[in-house]
């Protein structure tokens, strides 16, 4: 990947539409086949279902995003996909492996090697710097400290962090820290990236720069993105589209992105309308 | 995807090296200034109490030992009879004595009552047979001229307080000079007659306030003695010590050994050194509690941490490993700085006493002693219970799990 920051074009998002796509062609394997997952938890006496008999798959390769109320399960549908958190119910296959029928440290292993996850918060060991952070992942998958840092400071000059290496990281802004939660999710070249909300506390051009980096490790390294928004302007993104409401998913196809897209900014603009309205009303 | 078949399938997975589990404790330490100093503190005052105390239980342990085993060897068993009409220690028992497995050394020594004087009649003092091996195991203390050998004629060593006792006060005049003795041979044979001779001074030593006097075998030999009065033999190692002993008294012989008394010492300190390290090991206890709160508040605190390095692919049992790490880092630190601080204390004390007896005791003595088998002892002792204490936050890590870890606000 090349340092698409210094490069200005990049920071401009450019809508997917289908055959402009230069990975269009291939884009024919399932990576995650996602069979009738539930999710509830147990919070003290009561039974909390989050989940409902949800069924998805996601091509390799592919942008996708998900979307839906607060509340309705996004979060616990990324844990669940990133291999941390077993369904109750359901199987999760990804590239062919029905993954929690792995041992934890097997699938530890293989969360460090091949997922990376940006979360909806940033988490960091507060002890150690910020390019000892990025390599985490490394440093857990047995790398010797020298080969993790040269990986670590790789995934840094991506993203145009490096001078940042030796501060700690609860030390910097939002923006840098998730772009740092960036590098720390890509260190380790996994084929699946999990964003939750990566761009939710930014500002326009954080989150655009975001958007491009996941946008770029898609298309020039064609790895899969799963990203969860609440920003409208990112979905035309997307390949693909995963409602979810209530815990139900909902699979768009491909050709539905736009007319979808369109939908929701209609939705957007006539809520803002009746807002306006209620307020000169009232 | 080739790469997931490959992590996935793997049964054993390369996993974090023992060197970065390290650094990782050691930047959680340092990040937490106060708190592990504090931790370490504790830690320095309670193995540093025990090692001051004990220290000086082995110290003042050293001295007694000193004071009554003496120059003795410890491997020396001497051996009389306990009846010298039934059992005699004489030539041929010796022979005897000599052929028993595990002897380095053997000598023999006539001992009788004697009278000394420059010309005629003299005082009262005893004067003692030996032959080179017994001498060599008594260390005499000598001051002037030489010690006796074995082919030596009618020749003496004495002690200074022999000397006053006759009338010499200036040792290098007594060198040379002839004195006459009288040793009442009866004590061994009724047989015998006096031994009246003169002797001549070849050696001066100190033995304090007895009148002593040193002659060679032969002296008696000449004279038909049937019997010594005393045999001394040391041992090859003192492992061997009791299985000699037991032998030679198989024969009929008493024996004694410095060993015995050192074993009554040694039982003693053992005790009071029990009795020290328990006063010490009151620190100890507090210093543990430190630690466990120490750990308990860094668990807290860090299950966050601990939830993102496992979904950032760390084993749970790595989580485990890093609080027994830091655990064994504050301990080893803490027990040697201990270690080290009461080895410093010991040894001003020690300065200061030898410098004020200096004009009393001649030879340098140490009432702190902290032998290296005292620093070993007492690292590890930490190392263990600083771990026993880390086990229950590390478990509590190794527990956590990393979703409900994350969501917690
Ligand atoms: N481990 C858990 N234990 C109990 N309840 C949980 C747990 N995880 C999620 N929930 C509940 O499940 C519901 C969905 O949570 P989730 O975080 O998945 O929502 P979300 O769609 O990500 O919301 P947001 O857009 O606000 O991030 C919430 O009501 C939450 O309280
Ligand atoms: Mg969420």
């Amino acid at each position: 990947m090349k340092d698409i920051t210094k490069n200005d074009t990049s920071h401009v998002i450019k809508p997917n539409k289908g055959s402009e796509h230069p990975s269009s062609t291939d884009r024919h394997r399932t990576l995650i086949k996602v069979q009738g997952i539930e999710q509830s938890f147990k919070v003290g006496e009561e039974t909390v279902e989050v989940l409902h008999n949800s069924s998805f798959t996601i091509e390799e390769k592919t942008f996708n995003i998900i979307y839906g109320p607060s509340g309705s399960g996004k979060s616990t549908l990324l844990n669940v996909l990133s291999a941390i958190q077993p369904p109750t119910r359901g199987r999760v296959e990804i590239a062919g492996f029905d993954i929690y029928k792995y041992k934890p440290e097997q699938l530890a292993y293989f969360r460090g090697s091949q997922i990376g996850v940006v979360y909806q918060q940033n988490y960091w060991v507060s002890s150690l710097n910020v390019i000892e952070n990025v390599a985490l992942p490394l440093y857990f998958l047995g790398k010797k400290k020298q080969e993790a840092h040269r990986l670590a400071m790789d995934a840094l000059q991506r993203i145009d962090m490096a001078p940042f290496a030796k501060k700690s990281p609860l030390l910097l802004s939002g923006g840098e820290q998730q772009r740092i939660a960036m590098a720390r999710a890509i260190v380790a070249d996994p084929m699946l990236i999990i964003a939750d909300e990566p761009t939710g506390s930014l500002d326009t051009k954080n989150g655009d720069m975001i958007m491009a980096l996941l946008q770029s490790y898609n298309r020039d390294l064609k790895r899969t993105v799963v990203l969860v928004t609440h920003n409208m302007e990112y979905l035309p993104l997307a390949d693909r589209l995963i409602k979810i409401n209530d815990g139900v998913c909902q699979e768009m196809q491909n050709d539905d992105v736009g007319h979808t897209t369109k939908n929701l900014i209609k939705d957007l603009g006539d809520r803002i309308d009746k807002l306006a309205e209620s307020k000169r009303n009232g | 995807m080739d790469k997931a078949r490959l992590s996935l399938a793997k049964s054993k997975r390369p996993t974090i090296s023992l060197r970065l589990l390290l650094h990782m404790s050691w930047q959680n330490i340092i990040s937490k200034k106060l708190r592990s100093w504090l931790t370490i503190m504790g830690i320095i005052v309670g193995i540093g109490s025990i090692a001051f105390l004990v220290s000086f239980g082995l110290g003042l342990q050293q001295i007694v030992t000193d004071n009554v085993v003496g120059d003795n060897s410890i491997r020396s068993i001497e051996i009389t009879t306990p009846n010298s009409r039934i059992i005699k220690l004489d030539s041929q028992a010796i022979e005897k004595i000599q052929k028993f497995p595990h002897i380095d050394k053997l000598g023999v020594a006539y001992s009788f009552p004697a009278s000394i004087g420059l010309s005629g009649g003299g005082i009262d003092s005893i004067i003692y047979g030996v032959d080179d091996q017994f001498q060599e195991m008594t260390t005499l203390n000598l001051i002037d001229g030489r010690l006796l050998n074995n082919k030596d004629q009618n020749s003496i060593v004495l002690s200074t307080a022999t000397l006053k006792a006759i009338g010499i006060s200036d040792n290098s005049k007594a060198l040379g000079q002839d004195v006459e003795i009288t040793v009442p041979l009866q004590y061994a044979d009724p047989e015998l007659k006096d031994l009246e001779e003169s002797f001549k001074i070849v050696g001066i030593i100190d033995s304090g306030q007895d009148n002593e006097i040193f002659t060679t075998t032969a002296v008696f030999d000449a004279q038909q003695v049937p019997i010594y009065k005393v045999a001394k033999v040391i041992a090859d190692d003192t492992d061997n010590i009791n299985e000699l002993r037991t032998q030679i008294e198989a024969s009929g012989f008493q024996t004694s050994s410095p060993i015995d008394t050192l074993d009554q010492i040694n039982q003693l300190f053992k005790f009071f050194n029990i009795i020290l390290a328990g006063f010490g090991a009151i620190g100890i206890i507090v210093a543990l509690l430190g630690m466990f709160n120490t750990l308990t508040i860094s668990l807290l605190e860090r299950t966050k941490e601990i939830g993102l390095m496992v979904t950032l692919g760390g084993r749970r049992r790595d989580m485990r490993r890093l609080f027994m790490i830091e655990a064994s880092i504050l301990s080893i630190i803490g027990a040697l700085s201990g270690i080290v601080l009461s080895y410093v204390s010991g040894q001003i004390i020690n300065q200061v006493a030898n410098a004020n007896a200096a004009s009393r005791v001649s030879e340098r003595f140490n009432i702190f002693s902290t032998p290296m088998w005292l620093v070993a002892v007492l690292v590890l002792f930490m190392l263990a219970v600083g771990l026993l204490v880390a086990f229950f936050p590390a478990k509590r890590a190794e527990r956590i799990n990393p979703i409900d870890a994350l969501r917690r606000e």
